[in-house]
């Protein structure tokens, strides 16, 4: 029995040693997420109108893009972008980084956001271009308003991966919640346990998000609306 | 002095691929006319009614509306549509505004119009399509006639000097049909100059000042609403009104 309890102890004891040394790095990986994220929706959302655009050279040039983002592993995006552009631009880890995911996930955002566009009916544009809306106008107040509602769930989904997919950064020597257990790792050598608290640590993050999203994706219920 | 005709159309010309949807139309609209527009459906009635406003761009010919020209720069196309109300037969409500927020969004950004004078019009507007207690409701709350009748008002908000009617009650269950009508026929009384694409032939011999039939891309006989139901001996004319009658 006292032999239980020793060992069980001492599990406590580890966990919580490597649960001191990881949270300070939370911060990090929260930070490369907003601000790689920030960068992916402001990017996505000039990308997506692009896509939509009836200038031909828009759209291709939005479409190559997109097609080139999707198609290359992000670990291979923060390879180039911090040892490639990194040398000539100067770029540190930390932009670096927050750049290779921002501009990953901003081809998929803008795929999201051309779909919600163009779900809206046609008729929308007509009602509002026959009040004498400009083109941004009609975006701006008929359009876009609409399309949030089918543009905000998927772009949720895409937020929490860019929660995980950041901790890809970690190749480059980021000093985030990933890169926090390879270095408890290589100082302790203790694996399971210190995997555990990472894996842990995520999934609290990420069902923490999702619970976020589905409150928000309630509140903004719009009676009536989608019905059309 | 003011152009006898608020709307000149010389020779308009349309092609969507292979179809000729306007051939050498030409038509002139006196103001206060109301013209209905009748014929079978692909023969070029709604490609008509919105190559005036600028929705489908003519590959030929002149549009003049209250004297301006229609010469597809930007500037032009949103001053002429300002001047012209559209109603669409499916309503084309936004459906994530309010009713009253419907009327008064396009008098806010487009005639830059105060919040409170805005609303002021769009409830003076609501009360004459008779849904003055709707303001606060969503589209999809409303049955198709109220749809519509808001849709027309929303319309009316941007006080335009011409209204065009693109099968208004093609969409609605007969029994809503009566109050849209009623609505476009205070209007007509009023002396709005309407240019009104419909199948409802009760409508026309009550208000139309003038029936055009189109067939094929082209106006293929018009005149006096007596005229073309009565005297014209167009055998296409008859043959369609003896299909609609």
């Amino acid at each position: 029995m006292t032999e239980i309890i020793n060992w069980l102890s001492l599990q406590a004891k580890i966990l919580f040693n490597i649960l001191k040394f990881l949270v300070p790095a939370i911060p990090m990986t929260i930070k490369i997420t907003l601000l790689s994220f920030f960068i992916a929706v402001s990017l996505g959302l000039f990308i997506g109108l692009a896509r939509v655009s009836h200038k031909r050279l828009f759209s291709s040039l939005s479409k190559i893009y997109v097609d080139i983002i999707r198609g290359v592993p992000l670990l291979v995006q923060i390879f180039f972008i911090y040892f490639g552009l990194g040398k000539i631009l100067n770029l540190d880890r930390f932009l670096a980084g927050v750049l290779a995911v921002g501009i990953c996930y901003s081809a998929y955002l803008a795929e999201i956001f051309r779909a919600g566009i163009s779900a809206i009916h046609r008729g929308q544009y007509e009602a509002a271009l026959s009040l004498g809306m400009t083109p941004y106008q009609t975006m701006r107040y008929v359009i876009f308003p609409q399309s949030l509602r089918i543009i905000i769930p998927p772009t949720a989904n895409e937020f929490i991966a860019s929660l995980k997919d950041s901790s890809l950064v970690s190749i480059i020597g980021l000093r985030e919640l990933t890169r926090a257990g390879r270095e408890y790792y290589s100082q302790y050598f203790v694996d399971f346990h210190t995997w555990l608290l990472v894996g842990l640590i995520y999934l609290v993050m990420t069902l923490t998000l999702s619970r976020i999203v589905s409150w928000t994706e309630k509140k903004f219920k719009v009676i009536g609306f989608g019905m059309h | 002095m003011e152009n006898l005709f608020i709307i000149e159309a010389n020779e308009l010309v349309k092609r969507f691929g292979e179809v000729l949807a306007l051939n050498k139309v030409s038509l002139s609209v006196k103001r206060g006319e109301v013209v209905v527009i009748i014929g079978p459906s692909g023969s070029g009635k709604s490609s008509l009614l919105r190559s005036l406003n600028g929705l489908e761009k003519v590959d030929s010919g002149e549009i003049i509306i209250d004297g301006i020209k229609l010469d597809q720069g930007e500037k032009t196309i949103h001053k002429i549509r300002e001047e012209i109300g559209m109603v669409f037969q499916q309503f084309n409500l936004f459906p994530h505004l309010s009713v009253l927020k419907n009327l008064t969004l396009a008098q806010e950004i487009v005639r830059g119009r105060k919040k409170e004078l805005s609303e002021k019009v769009a409830e003076e507007l609501l009360d004459k399509v008779g849904l003055s207690e709707k303001t606060d409701v969503f589209p999809a709350q409303l049955s198709g006639g109220q749809q519509q009748r808001v849709a027309i008002a929303r319309s009316l908000a941007m006080n335009p000097k011409i209204m065009f009617f693109d099968e208004p009650t093609s969409a609605l269950d007969p029994e809503m049909i009566g109050e849209v009508l009623e609505v476009m026929k205070k209007l007509a009384k009023e002396g709005m100059t309407m240019l009104v694409v419909t199948h409802e032939m009760g409508f026309a011999k009550e208000v139309a000042d003038r029936i055009i039939f189109m067939d094929q891309g082209r106006i293929v006989d018009e005149g006096s609403t007596d005229y073309i139901l009565n005297q014209s001996k167009n055998p296409r004319t008859k043959e369609f009104l003896s299909k609609v009658l």
